[in-house]
């Protein structure tokens, strides 16, 4: 009922192309998390499945109906901004009743929904606030309060979180996640913050400049992310990355200043290509063979310890669990899976899979 | 942190600043308020009171030029016609100019600025360059000298006027809102009326009060476009000014002054204090 498939959308304004052919299928009752730098058309993607823009090409439907032209409030969507745009002249009570007010529902009925959407968010309290007399917390709950007490087909979230605080945020994160369970009403959740995506969403769609760079399941981004782009974006700290030709013998990498790298598991790509290489910083080990780095920054978090090192001039992140006895100054020597070793071709940004 | 600072720095210049400044709006008041002051004075004198020289504040009072001048003029009968054309024209401009200033503000279509920009300008020609104009259209409906008249003719400035305050007004409250109050439910009318129509109250409140009060005041259209039936307390005014049979009633002419002023005053101390109210908590943002 609540499925969403968006074919082939593309938007431009005027002149101005943003958004360059974009189709993702959201089946009914999925958490699905945008996530992409700011200005990659996140919201202007939301907004055309809210309505709110107009689609220049392609087709949105929810369930099986296109709804390209039916107008926003025809569509049965919520949507929660980032600013949370609630009614500045209404209680919260009057913020919660306001559609379905306009639904003409029974008023017994609409309190009866309001009070149980209220308790399931805490809000009974607040009920005959207005707006202003709330905290940003309190708004933001408002806000969703207004879009659950609707029963929706779909909720829109806008970068929900974005405005609070950073222990807030990772408190409302495990909220929604569980409101999610709980509701099982589809999702569409629009954010810059991939972690965020990552641990919210059945499944992440990564945009760049207008386009899906990939979709899939969070740890599946993860573990192989299919070009540069999703690999740089997904993973913190991010993931290193050394450019170079492939040797010979296939088994290293030759850098641009002639140092030949030896590749653990060898680059599985013609010799000659260029290819970038990317391991994540957590996947790097210290051992006692490997490639030779001195190490010039040590910061430890107490669960573990970031080491920046330095490999003939590149800086290569290493993260270790717990705590390192390694001296800044030190040379020490590091080394990664064949697994966790990911191959992209540079010139198309593309990875290279293992035969 | 700046708290202090601001706090250390008022200390500071609080001796020369607060004095200036008060001494400043004393001046304001003085130079604002005396001739409406003169006026009221004015029309509580004997005739022979009233040219004296030096000009004198001590007088016995009497509200003779009142009872005797105003039947005989018709002042009752004028005053109704101002409140009914400022009324009148003060709510079809709100009406109007609101909606039009929130297309300005918020629909996206080529060339609507231009068209707001050009409204705007039409304003620069100056108005008796219009009344004649006005007044042969005015004549060639068969609209002379009616109520209805004068509220158009007021409408044409009021309009843009109230166009343009709210355009502003409008322009300053996100646009989140009345998408999620479509997404609610609400036609883009709908929004507009549920939602910011209630937020922006007090703004419409203080335009429409200026609007009204404009063309409570306005005289040249009035003078033009109205004769005798429809005719406004301004023009009353003129006419005493200019009464070239019997020299002007300067009596006359500052006690139906101080009535036309009179109501104004009123209603801007009845909702003052509602005005203020909705100006400061204007800060809407969700
Ligand atoms: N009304 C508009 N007119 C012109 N360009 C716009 C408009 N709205 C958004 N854009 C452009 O569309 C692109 C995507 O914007 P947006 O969807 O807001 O990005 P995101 O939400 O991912 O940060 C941006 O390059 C932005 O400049
Ligand atoms: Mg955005």
């Amino acid at each position: 009922m609540g499925a969403v498939d968006i074919r082939g959308v593309r938007k431009s304004y005027g002149d101005h192309k943003v958004m360059h052919g974009v189709s993702i299928a959201i089946p009914d009752g999925e958490f699905v998390a945008l996530v992409g730098p700011s200005g990659c058309g996140k919201s202007t993607l939301l907004r055309m499945i809210a309505g709110l823009e107009e689609i220049t090409e392609g087709d949105i439907l929810i369930g099986d109906r296109v709804i390209n032209d039916v107008a926003p409030k025809d569509r049965d969507i919520a949507m929660v901004f980032q600013n949370y745009a609630l009614y500045p002249h209404m209680s919260v009570r009057k913020n919660m009743a306001f559609a379905l007010k306009l639904r003409r529902l029974p008023p017994a009925e609409i309190e009866k929904r309001v009070r149980s959407v209220a308790e399931i968010l805490s809000l009974e309290p607040l009920l005959d606030r207005k707006p202003r007399a709330l905290s940003g917390g309190q708004r933001q709950r408002v806000a969703m309060g207004r879009a659950i007490v609707r029963d929706p087909q779909v909720f829109l979230f806008d970068e929900p979180l974005s405005n609070l605080d950073a222990k807030l945020r990772v408190q409302m994160r495990s909220e929604l996640k569980e409101l999610h369970q709980r509701l099982g009403t589809t999702t569409v959740y629009v954010t810059h913050d991939q972690i965020e995506a990552m641990t919210l969403a059945n499944r992440v769609v990564v945009m760049n400049a207008g386009r899906v760079e990939q979709v899939g399941a969070p740890l599946e981004l993860y573990d192989r992310p299919d070009n540069l782009f999703v690999a740089a974006f997904i993973g913190s700290p991010p993931m290193n990355f050394l450019q170079g030709a492939v040797t010979e013998d296939r088994s290293g990498l030759t850098l641009p200043d002639g140092l030949v790298l030896a590749v653990p598991g060898g680059v599985y790509a013609s010799a000659g290509t260029p290819v970038t290489i990317g391991i994540r910083p957590e996947h790097f080990t210290i051992a006692s063979a490997g490639w030779p780095v001195a190490v010039s920054v040590i910061e430890p978090t107490g669960s573990e310890t970031q080491i920046s090192t330095r490999l003939a001039g590149r800086t290569l992140r290493v993260l270790i669990r717990g705590r390192t006895a390694v001296e800044p100054g030190e040379t020490i020597h590091i080394t990664a899976e064949p697994d966790n070793i990911h191959v992209f071709d540079t010139q198309t940004g593309l990875r290279i899979d293992r035969r | 942190m700046s708290a202090t600072l601001t706090l250390a720095g008022r200390r500071r210049k609080r001796p020369i600043g607060r004095y200036v400044r008060i001494a400043g709006g004393i001046t304001a008041c003085i130079m604002f308020l005396f001739p409406i002051f003169w006026m009221v004075l004015t029309s509580f004198k004997m005739p022979r009171d009233i040219f004296t020289t030096p000009p004198t504040f001590f007088f016995t009072p009497t509200i003779e030029t009142y009872t005797s001048y105003l039947q005989h003029a018709d002042i009752p009968n004028r005053m109704l016609n101002t409140v009914i054309v400022a009324c009148g024209a003060g709510l079809i401009s709100i009406a109007a100019g609101s909606m039009a200033g929130y297309a300005l503000a918020r629909i996206k279509v080529k060339g609507l600025a231009t068209m707001g920009a050009l409204i705007l300008l039409s304003r620069g020609v100056p108005p008796i360059a219009l009344a004649v104009p006005m007044f042969l259209v005015a004549r060639n409906l068969g609209l002379t000298d009616k109520h209805i008249t004068l509220i158009l003719a007021y409408c044409t400035f009021l309009i843009p006027y109230v166009m343009w305050l709210m355009r502003g007004f409008f322009k300053a409250l996100p646009e989140e809102l009345e998408e999620s109050a479509m997404l609610d439910g609400c036609s883009r009318f709908g929004a507009f009326f549920r939602i910011i129509v209630p937020i922006s109250l007090p703004g419409l409140l203080s335009t429409l009060i200026f609007s009204v009060i404009l063309a409570w005041e306005e005289l040249l259209f009035a003078l033009v476009l109205t004769n005798r039936y429809a005719s406004t307390i301004p023009v009353a005014i003129a006419g005493i000014a200019g009464d070239s049979v019997n020299g002007a009633n300067w009596g006359a002419l500052t006690a139906v002054g101080t009535l036309t002023v009179l109501p104004v005053v009123v209603f801007a101390l009845l909702v003052q204090k509602w005005l203020i109210k909705g100006l400061a908590d204007g800060a809407t943002k969700g």
